[in-house]
């Protein structure tokens, strides 16, 4: 343990300075993208901290929005106050994000005592309803300018601070599942029963889990309530709840590294979408007569892959199989499509095509929920164990 | 602490659920060191007894005392704290877990990580980690399965899955430990080696064992006393040879004489 101090240090500055760099890097080469960037790590944010208590600590919880929504209001009241108005904009961010981190977190607790002695669906009915109630209530308040929504000032936009504050989440999460602290929260994920025999806190590593990820939520809402400079109830749908919470079953529960890429992932596909538009800078149009083809096709491709999945064995058959099933999207997309057409309605009917994001969302859980229940990455971690042979306990690991 | 006193006493301890009695007014105590069986037929209340041990159900009435100290209807997790372990009837590891992480999540009880060392990563807190792996594979030695530290438990044999129950149990370093049904499905080898394990548990560990068990060779091998219980009533209590040819255990196995 000599080294520990060097090389803690050591990573800490180079962590800094790569999200300095980093920064500096994107404001020159693409700014443009660079609020997108900030709004992605966020989502990485959201979608770790509720790996920590959906994946991690394995309780249903479905209204994380509320939690950002509870920062960014936070930060967005707090702001307006003299004292903290005057102060310089990398302070007062990073104030910001601590004292949302702390109201979020305050509620986060004030929830999750009561609540969390409720199980599986019905944990989930109460996080839905929570956030709800947080959302229509601040719909409510005149003093928070109701639906009307509320200018945040002063519009702060950092990427160095919201990687330095993804890395934290990240890092924090993977640190706890390095000890055996850690492996209590898979405890109470596997087996509660078990773990409570084994002398765990079952009750207090639950509060635990709610209260960090509601934290990192509420740190995240601050950041983004200051990036936006304007937030409403609108900016936290409960939509935004059920996006988060198919990063982490999309990433596969329990796995950080796969909830992180899932955020990235799924966050950039609505925005791509969006920018698909023509000259007029109006959103290409998709006809629905085509766009139901090819849904249609798609779930007859993952009809087929679950087939294949059970009935097929051989490997190289396997792949051939599978190639074959998702190439028959095309032109059974377009078949469906002319018998579609038969219909004048359809063959009219138009829509912009930055709405298929719901779809995309819709078509990615079914497909994922039929083929691969676990997620991308079911339990495990991306990492450089993925390059040895043997399978290493989430315990091993160096100190850095 | 005399030595006279029991490491556990059961005080008429009764529970109902609803108009069914499932255990009445039982009385039995263990002395520190003794290996203890918990006999019966199906139903008679075996597993319901241990899940009163154990904090699972709280006692309608009567107590339980665990060094002197009642601890009828504390939690669970409590309980473990005192001293008393135990293994599960329906096995119940954590089955993503590999064994070696199943063993140490019993014993992070004695040496806990504080929460906010382990959010930082902070130097003690991996060295605890690391010990603590490492005294869970002496666990893992001790039930022969080193070589399997690192399988998930859910892909192990029923066998090995009892096993690294028992040293899970064990990682909590309890005073006394029960084992629910430690020998079933396993093959008479795998027995031997049980009973083997189970005394070495109790002579190098220095641990008392209560054991529930149906396989009556490996009972009267192991247990020096034995209590049977018959329809949630104590209908029997002694040294294996006096349980084997008491009139009453025998009728409550293979009902009366015609």
């Amino acid at each position: 343990m000599k080294s520990f101090w060097p090389v803690r240090l050591a990573s800490i500055v180079g962590v800094v300075a790569l999200c300095f760099a980093l920064d500096r890097a994107v404001l020159a080469a693409a700014p443009a993208q660079y609020r997108l960037l900030i709004l992605a790590s966020l989502f990485v944010i959201l979608a770790v901290s509720l790996n920590l208590i959906n994946g991690i600590t394995g309780q249903f919880s479905i209204g994380h929005a509320a939690f950002a929504m509870i920062g960014a209001y936070t930060a967005g009241t707090l702001s307006k106050n003299p004292a903290f108005a005057s102060m310089p904009h990398p302070q007062l961010l990073a104030v910001m994000t601590l004292l949302g981190a702390l109201v979020a977190a305050t509620f986060g607790f004030i929830v999750g005592l009561p609540s969390l002695r409720l199980r599986g669906d019905y944990l989930a009915i109460v996080t839905l309803g929570f956030g709800e109630i947080i959302r229509i209530v601040t719909n409510a308040t005149e003093s928070l300018g109701g639906s009307y929504g509320m200018p945040v000032a002063p519009k702060v936009q950092f990427l160095w601070w919201s990687l330095l504050l993804m890395v934290a989440c990240i890092a924090l999460c993977r640190n706890l599942l390095k000890t055996t602290h850690g492996l209590t929260f898979l405890a109470v994920r596997e087996d509660e029963v078990a773990g409570l025999a084994m002398g765990v806190n079952v009750t207090m590593t639950k509060v635990v889990a709610f209260v960090i990820g509601a934290a990192f939520a509420g740190a995240a809402g601050a950041v983004l309530a200051h990036t936006e400079a304007f937030i409403s109830p609108r900016t936290f749908p409960m939509e935004m709840s059920f996006i988060i919470l198919t990063m982490v079953v999309l990433g596969g529960t329990g796995s950080i590294t796969g909830s992180a890429l899932a955020a990235v992932v799924l966050f950039a596909i609505p925005e791509y979408l969006r920018t698909l538009t023509d000259a007029q800078g109006k959103a290409y149009e998709m006809n629905a007569g085509l766009f139901m083809g090819i849904l249609v096709a798609i779930m007859i491709a993952v009809a087929a892959s679950k087939w294949i999945q059970t009935n097929v064995h051989e490997k190289g058959k396997k792949l051939g199989f599978y190639a074959g099933a998702w190439l028959a999207v095309i032109p059974l997309g377009f078949l469906f499509q002319t018998i579609l057409h038969l219909s004048p309605t359809l063959k009219t009917l138009a829509f912009g095509i930055d709405i298929l994001r719901y779809a995309v969302f819709a078509v990615v859980l079914i497909a994922l929920m039929l083929l691969r229940p676990q997620g991308i990455f079911g339990h495990h971690e991306i990492g450089w164990h993925w390059f040895r042979k043997r399978p290493v306990p989430a315990t091993e690991g160096g100190a850095a | 602490m005399s030595e006279a006193q029991p490491i556990l006493r059961l005080d008429e301890a009764t529970i109902k659920f609803g108009g069914l009695t499932a255990v009445n007014k039982v009385s039995f105590e263990l002395n520190r060191g003794d290996i203890f069986g918990l006999i019966g037929p199906n139903g008679a209340g075996k597993t319901t007894c241990f899940n009163l041990i154990t904090g699972v159900y709280k006692p309608t009435s009567g107590e339980i005392y665990f060094q002197g100290q009642p601890i009828g209807g504390l939690a669970p997790n409590k309980i473990a704290t005192r001293g008393i372990c135990r293994t599960f009837q329906n096995i119940r590891l954590f089955s993503a877990l590999s064994s070696v992480e199943n063993v140490m999540i019993g014993a992070h009880l004695r040496h806990r990580v504080p929460l906010v060392g382990a959010l930082l990563l902070a130097p003690n807190s991996v060295a605890e980690t690391k010990a603590l792996q490492e005294r869970s594979m002496h666990l893992l030695e001790l039930v022969n399965l080193a070589d399997y530290a690192n399988h998930r438990s859910a892909d192990m044999s029923y066998g090995k899955q009892r096993r690294l129950e028992i040293a899970r149990a064990l990682a909590t370093d309890p005073e006394l430990i029960l084992l629910d049904e430690p020998a079933a499905g396993m093959n008479p080898q795998e027995k031997e080696e049980l009973l083997y394990t189970v005394r070495r548990i109790r002579d190098e560990l220095n641990k008392t064992v209560l054991v529930i068990e149906h396989d009556m060779r490996f009972v009267m091998g192991l247990c020096e006393r034995i209590v049977v219980l018959d329809h949630g009533e104590e209908i029997a209590q002694g040294p294996p040879d006096a349980i084997r040819n008491n009139p009453k255990v025998i009728e409550a196995y293979l009902g009366e004489p015609a």
